[in-house]
């Protein structure tokens, strides 16, 4: 079967589009599942969190189980099983059974890190920041998406949209069996297989650079899905009187405003995440090293410097988000909201443009890593945001006493003129060998 | 289209790689307009993000 990179990475960006769809369908349905139920403000909230559950842990084994077993066989089970359960949901009548499959079909959102291997497996170095944005960015769209349209679809039958979504689930996981291949070469996806043992798991979670690029994810996407959560809550209480002043009117009337406003910042962060690819590609084709410290002569270093920028970026509008918030304007803070999605758009397009190249004989290991475990900031910055002695300060304090230290980290872990990746806590030696084979 | 690389090794860039620029800048685009489009129905009292009217 002849095939190329091009129909991989559609593929690739298809299935992760739907399986983004299904991660976040249960939220477009929330209101209507509650009124069939019941369900009272804090179940809702325990819905709606649950969705994030299974990603720290999930992603780190399809990482490594898309480097041993292959991206389309890996993908493709992730796709069939959610959609299995996704279809038996559609038939529950229970509340607890339902809790617990909509748990389950959210597991769909591990198989981000699957396709970032798979399109590593297939692009060349001078393209990977373009080919991962275009498939990290259209398919994080596909969560905009379902809450766009499945309940404009479907109304508030939720059962049929479970039914239809799961039925699409599998239908596309058997294209991705029968059209997709692991990588350009049997040499290739051999090397990663070889690479995806316990001892290289341990290597990759000891680099430095693993983990100043898993810190730098923490601060872009583990901070556009944290201000999913909480951006709404936040514009209704903080700008409560100048959101009414707009014309708006009682709870619904707030809600759709705030609801707006923190929608904003996630279709910017969404949909930029491909420019911020391609501007790594743009730095890495000029050889732009314009930051101090970071290393200049490796061979990917333009694109060290692009993430530095971005982090940099993200932390100076999060400071921004609370000067603003503290003037009282919302049109200001609406504004540097813009800024802020955009910048963190720079840095999720920006990690991903590099963990291939750190790390060629591992990506879905170092994916999994980096892109699971950075996660848990999404759960960390809301409850740092509600701590603040101000609605407005926690943005600051996350900057100051979270983002700095890791930008300094960063920094000092990139600033390694010869492979960084073998400078880490243990293993060190280990890494000289897959160097050698990767070249 | 070409890249230099920090090496300075040229390597060509395949066809596909324009109309991936194409289809990001695409994106862009429509990302800028809902966002407009959004932000103008918000700060007039009119309604919200699409879906949420």
């Amino acid at each position: 079967m002849s095939t190329n990179k091009v129909e991989q990475l559609v593929i690739a960006t298809v299935g992760f589009f739907w399986c983004f769809l299904m991660w976040f369908s249960t939220a477009a349905f929330s209101p209507s599942i509650a009124a069939n139920y019941h369900l009272d403000i804090k179940a809702l909230g325990l819905l709606a969190s649950s969705a994030i559950w299974m990603a720290p842990v999930c992603r780190i084994i399809a990482g490594w189980a898309s480097d041993r077993f292959g991206a389309p066989k890996t993908f493709a089970f992730i796709l069939a099983g959610c959609g299995v359960v996704s279809i038996a949901s559609a038939y529950t009548t229970d509340y607890k059974i339902l809790f617990i499959e909509r748990v389950l079909v959210a597991i769909a959102g591990v198989s981000f890190v699957v396709g970032i291997q798979h399109v590593a497996q297939w692009f060349d170095s001078h393209e990977i920041g373009t080919a991962e944005g275009i498939y990290a960015g259209t398919g994080n769209v596909g969560a905009g998406m379902g809450a766009l349209f499945l309940p404009r679809m479907f109304g508030t039958n939720y059962q049929d949209a479970f039914l239809w979504t799961g039925i699409g689930a599998i239908a596309i996981a058997v294209w991705y069996l029968v059209r997709g291949r692991a990588a350009k070469s049997t040499a290739q996806m051999e090397l990663a297989k070889k690479h995806s043992g316990m001892r290289d798991t341990l290597f990759v979670w000891s680099r430095y650079i693993a983990i100043a690029l898993m810190l730098a994810y923490a601060m872009s996407f583990g901070l556009e899905i944290a201000l999913n959560a909480w951006l709404p809550g936040y514009f209704t209480r903080g700008f409560r009187e100048a959101i009414l002043g707009l014309g708006f009117s009682g709870v619904a009337g707030l809600q759709i405003a705030a609801g707006t406003f923190a929608a904003v910042q996630s279709f910017n962060a969404s949909l930029f995440r491909p420019f911020s690819g391609y501007m790594s590609d743009v730095f890495q084709r000029k050889g732009w090293t314009p930051l101090p410290f970071i290393a200049k002569s490796l061979p990917y270093a333009p694109r060290l410097h692009w993430l530095g920028i971005a982090v940099i970026a993200i932390t100076i509008s999060m400071v921004g988000l609370t000067v603003a918030g503290m003037t009282g304007s919302l049109y200001v803070s609406v504004i540097l909201l813009v800024v802020l999605g955009i910048s963190i758009s720079f840095g999720t397009g920006g990690t991903f443009a590099l963990v291939p190249l750190l790390f060629p004989t591992r990506p879905g290991t170092a994916a999994g890593f980096i892109g699971g475990v950075s996660t848990i900031s999404g759960i960390i910055y809301p409850l740092m945001f509600a701590a603040g002695s101000n609605i407005h300060i926690g943005y600051a304090q996350v900057a100051l006493y979270l983002f700095l230290p890791s930008i300094v980290f960063y920094f000092w872990a990139a600033r390694y003129e010869r492979h960084p990746e073998e400078h880490g806590l243990m293993f060190n030696d280990l890494d000289a060998n897959a160097a050698e084979e990767a070249a | 289209m070409s890249t230099k690389t920090t090496s300075e090794e040229i390597v060509a860039q395949e066809p596909w790689y324009k109309y991936g620029v194409g289809f990001l800048v695409l994106e862009m685009l429509l990302a800028i307009g809902v966002s407009i489009y959004s932000l103008y129905m918000a700060f007039n009292g009119i309604g919200g993000f699409p879906g949420k009217h």
